[in-house]
Order: structure tokens, then sequence, then C-alpha cells
């Protein structure tokens, strides 16, 4: 695909002698919403940390929005730019206030000056539906909450790609739907996602691909009605027999 | 080349190049400019002035030192007298903190009021100073000619403490006391091992040592010299008795004064870290009082107190080198003297950075030891809770 | 059901309850609390008697001194200044005394919140340590010169602290951000100068920077000696500073670097933004600890030969007519330390509750 947002090509990740991805090829087109779904140790949080290079692959290639991921720091300031991620356990500065969170990178990024800076902040808080809390320090907020503040605070850098890892995984139940529907809204605005989580009600609804990974190689990937209602590979219907069993209202 | 030092690989060996010539060309001038000023003031380098004599003496000495002995035996005085003063001082620092930790966490409004002024006033007050103090103090007392005394056989004054002397050399002394350490240990070690030996251990060892004691009594001494010898005033000073000096004194007080009250504060706080779960679970196993002091709060609070009470060690033992300001013959002082004296500065530097490196690496190795055997099995780090 | 005749029975939080459950909780508590009691008593008596009701307070009557059964007070009078101010010239002790007001006006200002950004806290003690060097030395705004070789006293008590701390702060946080490189280089390096410049003692350090840095260096570079000893005494704090803003750093989730990281911001963005605050507030109170050590270890430069305050002390006492009173010299300059440090220590209790509450 010519104008690809992401392009993973014969993608390994070592770590030691442990093999966590095994030449992974994965392409995701602009406006794509993929979920990444699969056991734990399948690789799929290693997939993802690479495409912002907070793990180095070992072996293949990386195109984020045509640039290649190498060792050359410049290219990674520019992918890093682009590419927002929001973590499973939120990852707030702790010592500042939401406000500050969501402005000081890009005071420090984008050169932004406060005013700037704080205006953006403020836009993207609303966006998440957060902006009462900006005076707040994140220790003052819920989980939910916290979460939301955290994809505001990715939003703000202007990123073309979005990466989620786990992103409800640490939350109590209540607060999974009020995030969940955040990135919904998101996808809906036509954000190129790649979602690394375990909510397939999420991935049923907003996911135009569903990606499904073991043992550090892609097993099967289809859109999203295939995948639920045709899974083809053994391992597949397993893992969503195990899942979907859990979670029965999700079905 | 910009281009170049974007490049993560490229940076870092630019970066760790320019660091290691740095340290090198600094390295390189100092030896150069060492050899040149050691050249021009005609000092030889290496470690032959060892040999030579000192030609002045130290005051104080656990091995037969005079002034015209060798450099290296001059050097091992000090090192021994840093050796004695450091590790009683612990020991003395370290019983006077259990208690003084007692009292901070006692309950009753007294002890406690009692506890805390003493920890606020040594902690917050310099070594150097009370070390002077002591001295003050310990040299302040009356002349040997109006010297306080005790049953006429102990006597106290300005020039130290007067026991009557064992005519034991010290050295000796040392030996009986190590060799009892020796077979206390290897007693524990049998008893483990061996059940059917257990009874006799204790029996065999108290005849070992008396064995041990008779041998260097009756080893190393003219047979006809007597046993006891008790110190005489004769004109201004006090012969022939075991003396004390103030400067060892007022070092070791101010070394064990000091270090119980930061002492006292790790034992209290080792004593409060314990869980209190784990005291209720004593309680609801119908434990007293004193079992479970002795079962479950001490063990666990030693545990707790280890890894600070190390680091308090190591700095109680550097904290002797302040001898020196009262004139105690300390490692330290005896090294600055040498250089002051002999110009051999470098290998002076060294030996004195070397001695210390060994006494930290030593208590350093035997904390952990102690560490590792009472550690909490698979909990890592020492972390209650 | 019928309605309970029970009340509540009456809290016990009167201050006679509390004085009964901590002294005479039991029949030996009580014993002890009488026996030490009356011991505290008797020691307090006999300490107030001698420091004040028996003490000779002013000069003219230190004849009495040989006499009185209590503290000589005059002592004070007589050589206060000299311990204070050293060998600084009379008619300028002002300065002395203001060049230290302003670094107590600086620990102070440090206290408050306003402060605590890695540009404002730096700024403050520069300003602070600038102006008291211009005080003390002169040779601007028309005040006269005084050499560093007639700093004493108080004052180069104070110098030495604040010169510890404005070279040591910087020193110890590149020491440790170097140590936690992935560089293997500049960390071995970094470990090694840190590990083996905190097993040996102060006095060694100062004394080899006294004695053997001027063997080593060409003479162009030796400086004046309070310099290289100050200079030394600075690495020495920064190598234990170094290793407690390496705990604090430690402590912070790995997550907090990956996602300034993932946001774009720089190596130093990243250290100085995110994490150095973080380390810093984690580790408040053994930072505060470090300063207070380090205070009380300038005492120790009185055996390289400077006249510090402790120097000073012993001078007072030393020579001439007042060698019986040193227990109130040694009293006086105890009490000098003991308000800087027991006031540091205070303020470091009162910020770890603080930041225990989770509070800015």
């Amino acid at each position: 695909m010519p104008d690809a947002a992401i392009q993973l090509i014969g993608v390994s990740k070592f770590f030691g002698k442990y093999r966590a991805l095994n030449k992974v090829n994965l392409e995701v087109a602009q406006g794509e919403r993929v979920v990444v779904c699969g056991p734990s140790g399948s690789g799929k949080s290693t997939l993802i940390r690479c495409i912002n290079r907070l793990e180095e692959h070992s072996a293949g290639r990386i195109f984020v929005e045509g640039t290649e991921l190498t060792d050359d720091l410049k290219a990674l300031d520019e992918v890093r730019r682009e590419v927002g991620m929001v973590f499973q356990d939120f990852n707030l500065f702790p010592h500042m206030s939401i406000l500050n969170n969501c402005a000081l990178p890009l005071m420090r990024v984008r050169k932004s000056s406060r005013q700037e800076a704080e205006t953006v902040a403020l836009s993207q808080l609303e966006r998440m539906k957060i902006a009462a809390q900006a005076g707040k320090y994140p220790d003052q907020l819920s989980g939910g909450q916290q979460q939301r503040v955290a994809i505001a605070r990715a939003l703000c850098m202007q990123p073309r790609i979005m990466l989620f890892d786990e992103p409800t995984s640490a939350l109590d139940p209540e607060m999974v739907g009020e995030v969940l529907e955040s990135m919904v809204d998101l996808a809906n605005e036509g954000m190129t996602m790649i979602c690394v989580t375990h909510e397939m009600g999420f991935a049923r609804r907003a996911a135009d691909r569903v990606v499904f990974m073991a043992e550090g190689e892609i097993v099967e990937e289809a859109d999203s009605d295939t995948f639920f209602d045709h899974p083809k590979h053994a391992k597949t219907r397993a893992f969503l027999a195990q899942i979907l069993y859990r979670r029965p209202a999700e079905a | 080349m910009y281009r170049l030092l974007q490049h993560k690989k490229a940076r870092s060996w630019a970066l760790q190049s320019l660091v290691l010539l740095v340290s090198l060309g600094l390295t390189v001038s100092f030896v150069v400019i060492a050899r040149e000023n050691l050249l021009s003031q005609g000092i030889a380098t290496g470690f032959g002035f060892l040999e030579r004599s000192t030609g002045w003496p130290i005051n104080f000495a656990l091995i037969e030192v005079t002034d015209r002995s060798p450099y290296w035996r001059m050097l091992l005085a000090g090192l021994l007298n840093t050796l004695l003063v450091g590790l009683l001082g612990l020991t003395f620092a370290t019983l006077f903190g259990v208690f003084v930790g007692l009292l901070r966490i006692s309950s009753n409004l007294i002890l406690n009021i009692i506890g805390t002024t003493y920890v606020e006033i040594f902690r917050n007050v310099p070594l150097i100073l009370q070390a002077f103090f002591w001295y003050a103090v310990l040299t302040h007392l009356p002349s040997p000619r109006s010297a306080i005394s005790i049953g006429e056989v102990i006597f106290v004054s300005n020039r130290g403490l007067i026991l009557p002397a064992l005519n034991f050399p010290l050295l000796d002394v040392l030996l009986l006391g190590l060799g009892a350490v020796a077979i206390v240990f290897g007693a524990l070690q049998i008893k483990k091992h061996s059940s059917r030996a257990a009874p006799y251990v204790w029996p065999a060892s108290a005849a070992l040592l008396v064995l041990l004691f008779l041998l260097l009594l009756l080893t190393g001494r003219s047979p006809d010299s007597p046993l006891v010898t008790f110190p005489e005033l004769r004109g201004l000073r006090f012969r022939d008795g075991f003396d004390i000096k103030p400067e060892f004194s007022a070092l070791l007080i101010a070394i064990t004064v000091f270090g119980a009250a930061y002492i006292g504060e790790i034992v209290r706080g080792g004593l409060l870290s314990v869980d209190r779960g784990r005291i209720e679970a004593g309680r609801a196993l119908g434990l007293r009082n004193f079992r479970i002091n002795q079962l479950i709060r001490i063990p666990l609070a030693v545990r707790a107190m280890l890894p600070a009470l190390a680091n308090q060690y190591v700095w109680l033992m550097k904290a002797t080198t302040i001898g020196i300001a009262i004139g105690f013959p300390d490692y330290f002082m005896v090294v600055s003297t040498s250089i002051n004296q002999s110009g051999q500065t470098i290998e002076l530097l060294a030996l004195l950075m070397l001695g210390f490196l060994l006494i930290n690496y030593s208590i350093g190795f035997f904390m952990n030891r102690v560490n590792s055997r009472l550690e909490i099995k698979g909990k890592g780090p020492l972390v209650d809770g | 059901m019928a309605e309970s005749a029970l009340t509540a029975p009456a809290p016990d939080n009167s201050l006679a309850q509390w004085l009964k459950r901590r002294l005479f909780a039991n029949w030996w508590d009580g014993l002890i609390t009488v026996f030490f009691g009356a011991f505290v008593l008797w020691v307090l008596f006999k300490v107030v008697g001698w420091g004040f009701v028996d003490a000779v307070w002013s000069l003219e009557n230190k004849d009495q001194c040989r006499e009185a059964a209590g503290a000589c007070w005059s002592v004070i009078e007589a050589r206060g200044r000299l311990i204070l101010f050293g060998l600084y010239p009379y008619e300028q002790h002002w300065r002395s005394t203001l060049a230290c007001g302003a670094i107590v006006a600086t620990m102070i200002l440090s206290c408050l919140p306003w402060f605590w950004s890695l540009r404002r806290l730096p700024l403050l003690w520069v300003s602070g340590f600038g102006v008291f060097v211009i005080l003390m030395y002169g040779g601007v705004f028309g005040l006269p010169l005084v050499t560093t070789e007639q700093w004493g006293g108080l004052a180069l008590t104070v110098f030495i602290f604040a010169a510890v701390v404005v070279i040591g702060m910087p020193l110890s946080v590149a020491l440790a951000l170097a140590r936690r490189s992935p560089l293997p280089v500049i960390s071995k390096l970094a470990g090694g100068i840190i590990d083996i410049v905190r097993s040996l003692p102060l006095l060694t350090i100062l004394f080899a920077a006294a004695v053997v840095v001027p063997f080593v260096v060409p003479d162009w570079a030796q400086g004046d000696k309070l310099g290289r000893v100050v200079l030394a005494f600075a690495v020495f704090f920064a190598c234990y500073q170094a290793e407690i803003i390496r705990a604090g750093m430690q402590s912070i989730p790995p997550g907090q670097e990956e996602a300034a990281a993932a946001l774009g911001m720089k190596y130093f963005y990243r250290v100085f933004d995110v994490l150095l605050p973080q380390a810093f507030r984690n580790t408040l109170p053994s930072t505060i600890n470090q300063f207070v050590i380090t205070f009380k270890e300038t005492s120790i430069v009185t055996i390289i030969g400077f006249f510090e305050v402790m120097a000073s002390g012993n001078a007072a006492v030393g020579t001439g007519n007042w060698t019986a009173q040193y227990v109130e010299v040694y009293v006086f300059v105890g009490a000098i330390y003991f308000l800087f440090v027991f006031g540091l220590s205070r303020y470091g209790d009162y910020l770890e509750k603080k930041v225990r509450l989770g509070v800015a």
C-alpha cells in the first residue's frame, strides 16, 4: 500500500534469547481502526511499542507515515510527534496539574507559548468531556477520569495515529464504559488507531479490522464481522471461546 | 557531521570516546606533574621508605612501637588503633543505642522525654565538638598527685584511667579474645551438626579456653616477673599500671554517645516498622507479651534495622578519623604525620585509602553475611508488608 | 423492644486521663515515673542552678568566676565576637552578620513551595550566595576588601556550608544522571567515582585536597586552599546526594519516562520536567538529612587548619584566662550548631508529613 499509515515488514524482536515477535507483517491504512488481541505473552504490547520505538525491533523494517524507524534520532523525533500513545497505567505526571500535563509537552515539543498550549489543552480536555478537572492533580481523579486525561494529553500533540496499550485493563468495571465511549468517538472522527485490548464489544463496534496474535505471530486477521462470526483458525476459535465465555454480555 | 551525530550509535560512541580521552588525559597529566614535583624535591617514589625508622613516637599503641620503629610498624599500630576504638565504639554504641531506642518508644512519658532529649542533644551537635568536650573534661581532672582513687588500686587523673596491669601483652589479650570467639563459633557449629557430641560441647569449649589462657600465660613472659603490677605514683606520674589515656577514652566516649543517639533512632524505626498485624496474630494465638517480643517483634525488627545499621557502622568507623583533633594516633593521624615527615605523599595517601576501603569492605561483607542468614526468604529486600 | 437505657460512655480524652495512661498505667509504671521523674527534676535543678541562678554574666564580674558555683558566661562577652566572626576586622562585623543573615534568609525562602521549581531554587541559592560573598569580600560598592584568610567563625562555617550546597547539588544531579546512563563508559566511571568517594572518610578527602592536589596539578590551576577544600567537600556531598537522587529516580515507575518519550519530549526535558521533580519529592527527607549532616561536618575543616566556628571556639578557650571555662564555650558553640541543625531537621519532618499527604 503506497500511503499506508504504518507498515511492518518481517519484524522480529528478541529479549535476550526470548523471541517476542517472529517476522510479523502488518499494514495499517490511513484512517483505519485496528484492534489487536491475543493471550498474554502473544507479543501484542511489544508490537505496538515497536511502532513508536519504545522497544527497538531486532530485525525487519518499520515505516510510520513513510518514515523508517532506524537509529536516526531526528526521524524518531518526527515519528513520535505524529504518533500518540495511551498506556494501561495512564502515566500522568503526578506533580503537575491536569492542565499542565497536557500543555507542557506542547510547550516543549512544538515550542508553543504557554497561552497557545493551554488553549489547545483546554479544547482537548473538552473533547474528552473532562475540562472541569483541569485545575486538579492526577491523584485527585478517578481511574476513568485519569485515562481520559491521558487520551486528551496525547491528542494535544495532534497526532495522526493513536496507539492504545490495554487502556481499560487497569480500570474498575464501572469506569471502563466512559473511556471506551471516548475511544469510539475518536474512531468515528476518522483517527487512525491501533488498539490492544480485551474489550471485544468495543472491537465489534468500532474496529475495521481485528488482528489475532499468539506466540509472537499474527495468526489471523479479518474485518471485525468476519473475525467474530467466522473465525478460521483453531487458536482463534479457542481464544474467542474463552474471552466470550467470560463476558457473555458482550457476545 | 550534524547528520552523523543524530545517529544513535554514532552519538554514543563519540560521547564515550570523549569521556575516555578526557579521563586518560587528566590521569596522565597528574602522573607527569607528580613525577616532576617528586624529582625536584628529591623524594624517591616507591614503598622503600616503609623500612626506614620514623624518628617520632606515638602515645598509644597495641603493639610495641618506639620512635625507632619503621614506618610500616607505625602504620600498622595506627590501623590497629583505629580498629580498636572503632570496634569498641560500635559495640558500646549499639548496646547503649538499643537502650536509648527502647526509651524512645516506651509508653512511659518520663522515659520518653529522657530518650528524646538525649537523642536531640547528641545528634544535633557535631561529633568533633563532642570529642573536644569530653577531652577537655578528662584533661581537667585532678593531676596525678591528687588523683581520685578507687580502693587504692585504680586511679583517675588528667593523665588517664590507670588500672592494675595484668602482665600480659596486649596482643596476647587480643589473641585470647579472638580465640574465645573462634571457640564459641566452633562450638555452635558442632552443636548444630552433631547431636551426639552436643552435650559435651560447652564443657569442652570451657576447658579449651582455659587451656589457651594458660598457654598464653606461660609463654612469652620471663618466669619470675609478677602476674599483676599495681600502679605506683612516682614523681609526677603513675608507673607500672595499665593506663588508658584520655585521648583514647575521650574518642571512645564521644563515638559511643553520638553513635548511641543515631542507633537509638534506628532501633526505634525498626521496632515501629513491625507490622501490627503480625503482633495481633501473635495475640490471637494466645502468646504472652514476653513471647511476642521474643518470637515476633524482635526478630522482625532486627531484620528491618540491618541496612540502616550497616550504614551507621561504616559511618562510625570513618568517624574515628577525627581522633587526630584530640591527639589520638589513629590510622589517619599516623599517615598524615608520616606525610609531613617523609614527604611520600602519594604512596601514603594510597595506603590511607586502601586501609579504609579494606575496613569498609570488611564491615559491608560481614553485615551482608548476617543479612543473608537472617533474610526472610522469598521476599527480596527487607520490605515489610 | 424496650428502649435501651445505656448511653455511650463519656470519652476519656481529658488531659488527666492521658497523663494517667502515659505515666501511671500500672504499678511499676508508676514507680518508674516517680523514680525517673525525680531524677529528671534533680538534673534540671542542677543545670538551671549552674547555668542561670549561680552564674556570672557580665565581664566586669569575671573575678567572681573563680568562687562562683555556677557558669561563667563572661567568657561569652569576652570572646563571643571571636567565636562568631573569627579574625574579621572589628568595624566590619556588621557585614559578616548581614552575610550570614542572607544565607539564613535563603534557607527560609527555600521552604516556600513557590520556589520549588528547577529554575527558581538554584537561582535563589546562587543569588543568596552571591550576596554573601559580596558582603564578606567587599572591594565593591565602597566596602573595604577583606580577603578569605580573615574570614572566620560562624561566617566561615556558613560560607563553607552554602558553597558546598551550591556547587554540590548540580554536581550530584550530573553524577546521578551519569550513573544511570545506558553508555557503559560513562555509567561505570560515575559509579566508580561515587563508590570510592563514599567509602572514604570526609577528612581523608579534604586532606587530600589540601595536601595532595598541589602536588599533581600545575601551579596556575591550584587556587587557594579554601577553594580546594570547599571543592573537595562539594564532591563528597555530591556523591552522597547522587545516590539519594538515584534512589529517588528508581522509585519512579518506568511508565513516566515512557509516556514523556512517547509524547516526543527529548532527553533533557524528560529528565528535568518529569523525572527530577519527582525524584526530589520522593527523597525529600533524605536530602534534608544530607544537608543537616553537611552543616555538622563543616566542623571537620578545623583539622585542616581553617578558622571556622569550632576552631574559633577552641581558640577562645585555649590560651590565657579562660581555660577553665571550656564548658561554657563549648555549650555556646554547641548551641549555635544546635540552632541551625535542629531547625533544619524539624523543617525536614514537616516537609515529610506534607509530602506524604500528597499536597503539591
